[in-house]
């Protein structure tokens, strides 16, 4: 099953046409999405995690239509943002990564356990949330969307923020192979190469698909001054 | 912000629904006391806020903290008592203002946050027959203790900047910005929530 199916979508934001006919068929574990600011490629991610509509076309994500079966979706594709601080909702860092679970999985006390442990924040568990750092934020992100054992996380330039040693901590958690796909929107084109494929994207057109260092190559010779 | 300190004390052990009620029950018997009780008006609610703190796992010095952190409604209390209805009435009326708020402060500082949550969700489960979603009215009040210091910060960063700028202060320069970056941070969490499957 391909992770993402997009068919001639449109997407009209107030005036503006944000992506244009878009076609798409993505299948790779991890795939990235460049292109310059404004370009549409936050609008992909949020398309496929549900945030934003298509105002014509079909839009498939593991096989899901984002829009009427938006509850599954949402059991089987997480979401993290580059603002860490608009991604914290509880008090405290255990207490956050809970929230994930809320409603879901009664046996969540040993799943929260394990994933602090996996992401280095079981000494912090007890912690205020908005008093750590913003690359401990970011961790306390990906860790309440790994909770959840997603089959998809979309990533939508999660170490904008952040400084190179913390950004390479947040991205090589991304790429540890836990049985998820990624879908990662980034600037920085170290990380896209280190995905399986890569899209370029343009004017919410896409410009190449494929080799991410082909893809990245097409993406530098594009950038005239 | 959390206001919620780990440990292990009666009042910690104590489920949120049970604990709420008690503190309430405190909190009214406080707010209560006749004022012609004279002096025992006074010494009885500071005796309730003693015996609350007084067990083993708080201690004094949390009391301490919540008394400092509601000194300036005591003061204010204080100050408005004693100019309107004179020093006896003033020191009872401001001993039971300062003690209803420490009382209360227990829950916050005994209580996880997620417990009051499942306690308000079990609370106003019956409003469910009048179409009230307890877990959306619970979320929305956990969303909005957690928004404040994200607000402090915004206004932070708003002062900072103008100062950079070398704006003069006022009300109206301070607003805009604030207000922008506010909806901006709402916007964000919405998208965030979403995301983690609350409609």
């Amino acid at each position: 099953m391909s992770v993402l199916e997009l068919d001639a979508v449109h997407v009209r934001l107030g005036d503006a046409d944000v992506l244009r006919e878009l076609t798409l068929s993505l299948d790779a574990r991890t795939t990235a999405i460049i292109g310059e600011n404004g370009s549409g490629k936050s609008t992909i991610a949020r398309l496929v995690g549900g945030l934003v509509r298509a105002t014509s076309g079909t839009v498939r994500v593991l096989g899901l239509d984002p829009v009427r079966e938006a509850a599954e979706l949402r059991r089987r594709v997480a979401v993290v943002f580059s603002n860490p601080d608009a991604q914290i909702v509880m008090p405290t860092v255990a207490e956050d990564v809970a929230f994930s679970l809320r409603g879901r999985h009664p046996s969540h006390p040993e799943r929260v356990a394990a994933a602090l442990d996996r992401f280095g924040l079981s000494a912090l568990a007890e912690h205020s949330s908005h008093e750590l750092s913003g690359g401990q934020k970011q961790l306390l992100a990906l860790c309440g969307a790994f909770v959840r054992e997603p089959e998809l996380v979309i990533a939508d330039e999660p170490t904008a923020y952040l400084d190179a040693r913390n950004a390479h901590r947040v991205a090589d958690h991304l790429f540890v192979d836990s049985g998820h796909r990624l879908l990662l929107v980034t600037h920085d084109l170290d990380l896209a190469r280190r995905c399986e494929q890569a899209v370029f994207v343009a004017g919410g057109r896409v410009v190449a698909v494929g080799d991410p260092v082909d893809v990245v190559a097409a993406y530098e010779r594009s950038l005239v001054w | 912000m959390t206001l919620f300190r780990p440990g292990d004390s009666v009042w910690h052990r104590l489920a949120a629904g049970p604990k709420a009620a008690i503190l309430a029950v405190l909190v009214l018997v406080v707010s209560l006391l006749p004022l012609g009780w004279g002096w025992a008006a006074a010494v009885i609610p500071a005796a309730i806020c003693l015996g609350c703190y007084a067990v083993p796992g708080i201690g004094m010095l949390p009391l301490a903290a919540e008394l400092l952190a509601a000194r300036w409604i005591i003061l204010v209390t204080l100050a408005g008592q004693l100019l309107f209805l004179g020093p006896m009435a003033a020191a009872v009326n401001t001993t039971r203002v300062a003690a209803v708020i420490v009382v209360a402060g227990l829950l916050a500082l005994t209580t996880r946050v997620t417990a009051l949550l499942d306690a308000f969700e079990r609370g106003l489960a019956p409003l469910e027959r009048l179409h009230v979603d307890p877990r959306r009215v619970a979320l929305l009040l956990a969303v909005t203790l957690n928004t404040l210091p994200v607000l402090a910060r915004a206004a932070a960063q708003v002062r900072e900047a103008q100062r950079a700028r070398g704006v003069r202060p006022s009300l109206r320069r301070f607003a805009v910005p604030f207000l922008v970056l506010a909806l901006k941070h709402a916007d964000e969490l919405g998208d965030t929530l979403t995301a983690r499957g609350i409609r």
